[in-house]
């Protein structure tokens, strides 16, 4: 003790009586269009939140033309037969709604958070984009130009530096998750409202979309404002489309995108695991957990706590696409960045943390800290409308029933620690994974060939 | 002990209610009692922030925030971070100019623990702290300080524009992230110092909002922080008044290695908890909030000539508002062009002020802003507690958007008129470098956030 502490001290508390909480189940319904309506009331949730998915894949854009479903997400609040574009962004700040559209592997998603007080007018601004988007030349043209514009500022952040590379090194060059999902510049470049606009009808219609309404609904008439608005929407009958199997080549190995001068390294260390639906996802959420959840996970333990290399290092798996017959696959990751003269000494670390894991595994206490977390933490982490929408809004995309989350955390609750510990052990195996790192090659390339990690290459930072 | 106010809602405050009490010590405390989910928060602040640092020692109060994670007389290592994640609840803390906040939401059964964890760090941090402690975290803070602001594109343009429009010697001069030679300097006994000095129960406001049971709870907090003595060592902050505009426009043109050329500047604002403070967030909504708002429609929209422009506000208590301007130009427009345009816009909105639809969506725009904080346990304790601290009421919390939808046209006018203009900001530009002919390559934060003492959660469906 180097310092007496004045105050009377008591043993630790122990824990009141919990009260039931279950991760809300919506209610399903489907309009007369076609279109797949959940819902979820949430009483105090003033703020709604609004996902719509359409089934516009990425992997549908056409040859050339990638971004073009980037630029159609975007388009939707540009204007529509009712509202130039200037007064549909107006019109939803009137409302004091914010509408979010983006473009992934799965489809393209649109948020909406709008209060209550104005859901209905909310949502007619989305049905209208929806229904009749203007997709003017002039304004596609100005989201193309200012699309080419942001590509510079993506490829300066290590992060997104890092994710670009690490994709284009996981997958085949002729499978559309190797290139950027929001296009390159020759890509972009080549995007017109033509182009936007046979996507859209090709592509997007209520009978293969999917609207969540999650807030605290009293009083709303949810099936007439949905009539009104989302129902008035029609399109063509759905046509089955194949999804392409994923594919990655994870052979060990280091990939340096040299950022000459940069005080660090920003790492991503990944390869690709099965999907969801794959028994062994809670098992590996568990695992990984351990391994990288959170500052006093095992990376940290040693990265941050006891060798002060990083601000922090996580591991994580994130589904990139699923198929109702679970063979989708998800990034398995580990990312952080440490500073630039530890950078050999850091991935050694890390390499020793995962190597020791598959030694010696997790152990018990472990297992029982993660499992507490990660179920303990729900009922918080699923407070806002926001947070229920975007999980229900997952599990209908992935093709998982509706009670998958509420289901998840039982079988959290049920996995034992050796069932964790071969689950993350095998979704990160020392000789397969592949390391990007964005930094400065000078320095960092004979460190890092030092450790016998994978043969090492630099590239270009562009 | 009690002092207290009846749990009856105010006019404005959307139904919420909020109880004070203070201990014979001086923690203040603030009860707001929701039933909706079976959750707790816990939100302490400390009434230091980076203000409060002296020269040499930048950076002190935030490295001090780390060291609180390091255990304290009962709680080894890491095991504040340990007991609160293994209870199901999660936890922070962040440092900016004016206060330093600590806080963990919890499932409401397990509340208990975390009060019990909050007094022990606040009554016997030293009992625990070492160098191996110091050490550490003066190395994951400068790796902080690396990630977000130094390897980033634009990272540090917030400091330079602060150094900037807060004069050298000024206590807001410097941000809360600190430089890396002050952190190098700091030392065990500094921390040991800052800690006697401020981290003291009558520096402090204790909130509590969520599923509890005010009375059991406010047993819980006598009995875990009342024992703690209160001190009265601390020295009052150095005056940070400065006349309401700068009074010539201050520029600093930065050539470093990034992808485009920007337009950035701040502008000095009235301070945080007046009438004026809310005409400007308004003002600052109209013209850059959004992409309805005018320097969007005109840059973005209408010339062209930018790929972003938009406005936020950093609202201070104890010093000046700054009100940020940033633009990322497109292409290879240059930067006289986008200046003329928003010195067109900012002198027209001078003399017009805001028409009645660009006020109602302004205002509907920072209602939804409150909604989405109040709208959680944590976000609520943050608010109650932040009031309490800079302005002596928590209550103030709970009506602060009756507040801004009260504010007049002709208000959000004349605040327009008398600080958006050229002699009243620091202008910072950025004019891009070929990579070969620099040394290093500088990083952007949003300049609101503060530090912190961890970096985002990774988590299970995390999308």
């Amino acid at each position: 003790m180097t310092e007496l502490a004045t105050m009377d001290f008591h043993p630790r508390p122990t824990a009141g009586e919990a009260k039931p909480w279950a991760f809300p189940a919506p209610e399903r319904a489907t309009l007369d269009n076609g279109l797949t309506v959940l819902h979820c009331h949430r009483p105090g949730q003033r703020l709604v939140a609004v996902e719509v998915l359409l089934d516009a894949p990425l992997d549908a854009e056409p040859a050339g033309l990638d971004g073009v479903a980037t630029i159609m997400a975007r388009a939707f609040s540009e204007g529509t037969d009712k509202h130039s574009a200037e007064e549909f962004a107006a019109e939803l700040e009137r409302c004091g709604a914010t509408l979010d559209a983006h473009a992934d592997h799965p489809g393209v998603r649109l948020s909406l958070e709008v209060p209550v007080s104005r859901l209905s007018k909310g949502l007619g601004l989305v049905a209208d984009a929806l229904r009749a988007p203007a997709f003017a030349d002039s304004e596609v043209e100005r989201l193309v130009r200012n699309r080419l514009d942001e590509i510079p500022h993506e490829l300066a952040n290590p992060s997104r530096r890092a994710a670009k590379e690490l994709s284009r090194q996981l997958f085949p060059a002729t499978a559309r998750m190797s290139r950027p999902r929001q296009g390159t510049a020759e890509t972009v470049e080549a995007i017109d409202a033509a182009a936007v606009r046979a996507f859209y009808e090709r592509h997007v219609r209520p009978a293969t979309a999917t609207a969540v309404v999650v807030g605290d609904l009293t009083g709303v008439d949810l099936t007439a404002l949905l009539g009104d608005t989302l129902g008035a929407w029609t399109g063509s009958a759905a046509q089955p489309r194949p999804v392409p199997p994923v594919t990655a080549d994870d052979t060990g190995r280091v990939v340096i995108v040299d950022r000459p001068g940069a005080v660090q390294t920003q790492l991503l260390i990944g390869r690709i695991g099965p999907d969801r639906h794959d028994r062994v996802w809670p098992a590996q959420v568990l695992g990984t957990y351990c391994l990288g959840g959170t500052l006093t996970s095992r990376l940290d333990r040693v990265l941050r706590e006891e060798k002060g290399y990083t601000y922090g290092v996580r591991a994580f798996g994130q589904v990139l696409r699923s198929t109702p017959d679970g063979s989708g696959a998800a990034m398995l990751a580990i990312s952080g960045s440490v500073d630039t003269p530890n950078t050999g000494p850091a991935l050694d670390d890390l390499w020793k943390v995962l190597r020791t894991l598959a030694e010696e595994g997790l152990t018990d206490a472990e297992r029982d800290v993660a499992v507490q977390n990660l179920v303990g933490v729900a009922p918080l982490k699923y407070e806002t409308a926001a947070a229920v929408a975007g999980t229900l809004a997952d599990q209908v995309e992935q093709h998982l029933p509706d009670d998958y989350q509420a289901t998840l955390y039982q079988q959290l609750a049920a996995t034992g620690t050796v069932e964790a510990t071969a689950a993350v052990v095998n979704a990160f195996p020392v000789d397969r994974l592949v390391t990007v790192l964005v930094g400065d090659a000078a320095t960092i390339k004979e460190p890092v060939e030092a450790l016998g990690i994978g043969e090492v290459t630099v590239v270009a930072a562009e | 002990m009690p002092m207290g106010h009846t749990a009856t809602a105010q006019a404005g405050s959307g139904g919420l209610t909020a109880t004070e009490h203070r201990l014979a010590n001086g923690l203040r405390v603030v009860l707001s009692e929701d039933h909706l989910t079976p959750v707790a928060a816990v939100c302490l602040w400390y009434d230091v922030g980076s203000r409060h640092e002296v020269k040499g020692r930048t950076g002190l109060a935030h490295l001090f925030e780390h060291l609180m994670f390091q255990g304290s007389a009962q709680v080894k290592g890491n095991g504040h971070f340990e007991l609160v994640q293994g209870a199901g609840g999660s936890l922070n803390g962040t440092t900016s100019f004016e206060r330093t906040n600590y806080f963990e939401t919890m499932p409401a059964h397990q509340l208990e623990l975390a009060l019990w964890l909050e007094a022990d760090r606040m009554g016997s941090l030293l009992a625990a702290l070492d160098d191996e402690s110091m050490e550490n975290q003066r190395d994951v803070v400068k790796n902080e300080r690396r990630q977000r602001y130094d390897n980033v594109p634009y990272g540090t343009a917030f400091e330079k524009l602060t150094a900037l429009v807060y004069p050298e010697g000024h206590p807001y001069h410097h941000t809360p992230i600190g430089s890396m030679a002050d952190l190098d300097a700091a030392t065990l006994e500094d921390a040991r110092a800052f800690f006697r000095t401020y981290y003291a129960p009558n520096n402090a406001v204790l909130s509590v909002v969520g599923d509890i049971d005010p009375e059991q709870t406010l047993a819980w907090v006598e009995k875990y922080f009342g024992s703690i003595a209160s001190h009265d060592g601390k020295p009052a902050p150095r005056d940070g008044s400065l006349p309401d505009v700068i009074g010539e426009q201050l520029r600093e043109v930065v050539e470093e290695e990034v992808p485009a050329r920007a337009l950035m500047a701040a502008y000095r604002l009235p301070q945080d908890g007046t009438r004026a403070c809310d005409a400007a967030d308004l003002a600052l909504t109209v013209l850059g909030g959004g992409e309805s708002s005018r320097l969007y429609n005109r840059l973005v929209r209408r010339d062209r000539t930018a790929v972003a422009a938009g406005f936020g506000l950093l609202r201070l208590a104890g010093a000046p508002s700054l009100g940020w301007l940033d633009v990322k130009t497109s292409g290879d427009v240059e930067v006289p062009v986008i200046e003329a345009a928003i010195d067109e816009e900012l002198a027209r909105f001078a003399e017009e002020g805001p028409t009645a639809e660009e006020m109602e969506r302004a205002q509907a725009q920072l209602e939804r802003e409150w909604l989405d904080r109040l709208g959680t346990v944590a976000g609520r304790a943050d608010e109650l507690c932040r009031f309490a601290v800079l302005f002596g009421d928590p209550q103030l919390a709970l009506t602060a958007v009756q507040r801004v939808l009260e504010v007049t046209p002709e208000e959000v006018r004349e605040i327009a008129q008398a600080r958006l203009r050229p002699d009243n900001r620091a202008v910072l530009v950025y004019e891009p470098l070929a990579p070969e002919h620099v040394e290093d390559v500088e990083g952007t934060e949003d300049p609101e956030s503060a530090a912190t003492v961890e970096a985002d959660d990774n988590e299970e469906a995390a999308k």
